[in-house]
């Protein structure tokens, strides 16, 4: 480990990270963008959410470098390239998320929002969206991660991120570079996590911190279970 | 007023679940509906406001078909209270209460304060306002769920099982608050259950349903324990009927005789004289029931000695002349270790004590009074039957009638 190329490499450093972070966060948004469409069909009708799993689960076993290179003749060695194949994955990961925030509406409330008198589309806007946004949040999370982690894989195709000190450490046998770049993939993924898990402390004040009432209880459950599972399976 | 119109519900596999309900439900009286589960209760009332809609049949709501109007907007004009209260977790309390203002476009600070009104009516704090569900109790949630389905005034009110997720302490006192209410709101209440005892206790007027989806009997409370359409209604009634009939007599024409009632500060020579020969003495602080003490209790006691320092059984409970019922009255007797009931006035001080013979008397006078004023039998099934005067009367009245003459039937202390 030799500490002193760290401060001599500072601002080299800082912009792969950053380009890092843009890879990682916003295919994971765009994943978010077209899985709300997707979850809310899957989550209403029934038939249209097992083709749609197949689809993505298939998707997101094709390995990332066999998908970037997949994606080379239609875009080519570039930044797109990348985003377009970490957004597929991230609707793989965020979408089952959607569906099972939509699932873990308790019957009574949406009846009761029903009774109410609200129309469809408002009752999924007020009602059912929010509820189900901490699970949603849990696939986000998911995303995120996976994508930070992915990102670095656009190198082997050249395109630019924490990756680089990974091949470039790999090429001159200087292993300080490797260890620093892991280093900050990892804590690029835990702060983005953590980032996210303060979002959602901030939009459901009504979870509160006790997990007691049914609602929460079931959510926070969801929360965990589906990603989590998923995690494992990364493709590299 | 709702009407149901030979109103039938089959389901595509063809269990049908409520078949050819005719029924009245008259403006500003509580309709409950009441049968064992899957006997279609439920299907009818949801069939009110279209969260199910007929297969037959039709429900007209003052007149106009419920098909006819916008689904959405029917419901708004139309309160809706489920079992676990179904409130929106991720809204405050005062949110879920405005909800229905905000969906017909009150602006949401003023369905705030109504929200807040709302509070108020239903027996709630105002610093629960802020609060999320998840931090209420079951019967506050429940009272939330009430002052939901009121704060847009709507003049019918649909209950689905409104009270059997609460212990049964809660579930009394929120029945109780149900009453009041309704005798201040008037609405038009049609509430489902499968709990008899809450039928009789809230309704005006009760349809029980037989299993398949038809009903026994539609009557008041008082008709399906006096006169049981048929030995099924009956035996949903259940066996003590009898006694439970009581419920709707005032126990205000119950005699009440003055007895050997004395004051705490009472000495005991003076009990000794006062004790009228009885062999029980209801002792009283400052006029009311503190307990009885048996008269040969005081032969081995000093002569000064205050009532207060002598022993004493307790009473069990007393009845309110003039608002209680004669049920109460005989329970108060039963439970009574001088087998008397003690009559107290509304601040609790006694007024007179009622004997066995006293409440045979009671009870005799009202069911004479009863057969002389019945009309004839309803017809068959019960369903076609006019609404008859005396039964519109809103439930509250039932026992406050003659308060006034009676209390000084029995001769006070």
């Amino acid at each position: 480990m030799m500490w002193s190329w760290i401060p001599g490499n500072g601002s080299q450093i800082w912009q792969l990270t950053q380009e890092n972070i843009y890879l990682g966060v916003v295919p994971a948004l765009y994943g978010l963008v077209l899985s709300l469409p997707l979850g809310i069909l899957a989550a209403r009708w029934r038939w249209f959410y097992p083709p749609v799993l197949t689809v993505t689960n298939i998707l997101y076993a094709v390995p990332s470098l066999a998908l970037f290179i997949a994606l080379i003749p239609s875009l080519g060695l570039t930044n797109t390239n990348v985003v377009v194949a970490l957004t597929v994955y991230s609707v793989c990961v965020i979408l089952p998320n959607v569906v099972a925030g939509l699932r873990s509406v308790p019957d009574d409330v949406r009846q009761a929002a029903t009774a109410m008198g609200y129309r469809p589309l408002r009752r999924l806007i007020t009602v059912e969206l929010p509820l189900a946004l901490p699970v949603i949040i849990g696939g986000l999370r998911v995303g995120v991660v996976s994508g930070i982690s992915l990102a670095s894989v656009g190198q082997l195709i050249g395109v630019s991120s924490l990756g680089y000190l990974f091949v470039d450490g790999e090429q001159r046998d200087f292993p300080t570079e490797i260890y620093v770049g892991l280093f900050l993939v990892i804590a690029l993924a835990l702060a983005c996590d953590l980032i996210l898990v303060a979002i959602r402390r901030a939009v459901t004040p009504w979870m509160g911190e006790r997990k007691r009432s049914a609602v929460p209880a079931r959510s926070a459950a969801g929360e965990g279970a589906a990603p989590e599972s998923t995690l494992e399976a990364v493709p590299q | 007023m709702i009407t149901f119109e030979r109103v039938t519900k089959r389901y595509p596999d063809g269990t049908v679940a409520v078949h050819a309900l005719d029924l009245d439900v008259p403006a500003g009286q509580t309709m409950v509906l009441v049968g064992p589960s899957g006997c279609g209760k439920t299907t009818s009332l949801r069939m009110i406001n279209r969260l199910i809609e007929p297969s037959e049949g039709r429900i007209l709501l003052d007149g106009q078909d419920v098909r006819d109007q916008d689904p959405a907007r029917l419901r708004r004009g139309i309160g809706y209270v489920i079992q676990q209260a179904g409130l929106f977790p991720h809204r405050t309390v005062q949110d879920n209460i405005a909800t229905v203002p905000v969906l017909v476009g009150t602006g949401r600070s003023s369905a705030r304060a109504r929200a807040r009104e709302m509070l108020a009516l239903v027996g709630l704090d105002q610093e629960l306002a802020t609060r999320y569900p998840h931090q209420l109790s079951g019967g506050q949630q429940q009272r939330v769920g009430v002052a939901r389905a009121l704060a847009a005034d709507p003049p019918v009110l649909l209950m689905d099982e409104p009270f059997s997720a609460v212990d049964p302490l809660v579930r009394s006192s929120l029945q109780d608050e149900l009453i009041a209410l309704q005798a201040q709101l008037h609405k038009t209440i049609v509430l489902v259950t499968h709990d008899i005892e809450e039928a009789i206790k809230v309704g005006d007027r009760i349809a029980l349903f037989h299993p398949h989806g038809t009903i026994a009997q539609v009557g008041s409370p008082e008709r399906l324990l006096g006169a049981p359409a048929d030995s099924y209604v009956a035996n949903f009634v259940g066996f003590d009927r009898g006694i439970r009939r009581l419920s709707f007599v005032a126990a205000g024409g119950l005699r009440l005789d003055s007895g050997p009632v004395l004051d705490a500060a009472t000495t005991v020579e003076q009990a000794r004289t006062g004790a009228q020969g009885q062999q029980w003495l209801l002792v009283t602080t400052e006029g009311r029931p503190a307990g009885w003490v048996p008269a040969e209790r005081l032969a081995a006691l000093p002569a000064d000695l205050p009532l207060s320092q002598v022993p004493a059984e307790g009473f069990g409970h007393s009845f309110t002349v003039g608002t209680e019922s004669l049920r109460v009255a005989l329970d108060a007797a039963v439970l009574s270790p001088a087998g008397l009931a003690i009559g107290v006035d509304g601040d609790g001080r006694v007024l007179g004590l009622a004997s066995f013979d006293d409440l045979r008397a009671a009870i005799t006078a009202a069911s004479r009074q009863e057969m002389a004023s019945r009309e004839p039998e309803p017809t068959a099934l019960g369903q076609d039957e006019a609404v008859p005067q005396e039964e519109a009367v809103p439930k509250e009245v039932v026992s406050q009638e003659d308060s006034q003459p009676t209390s000084s039937a029995g001769a006070a202390p």
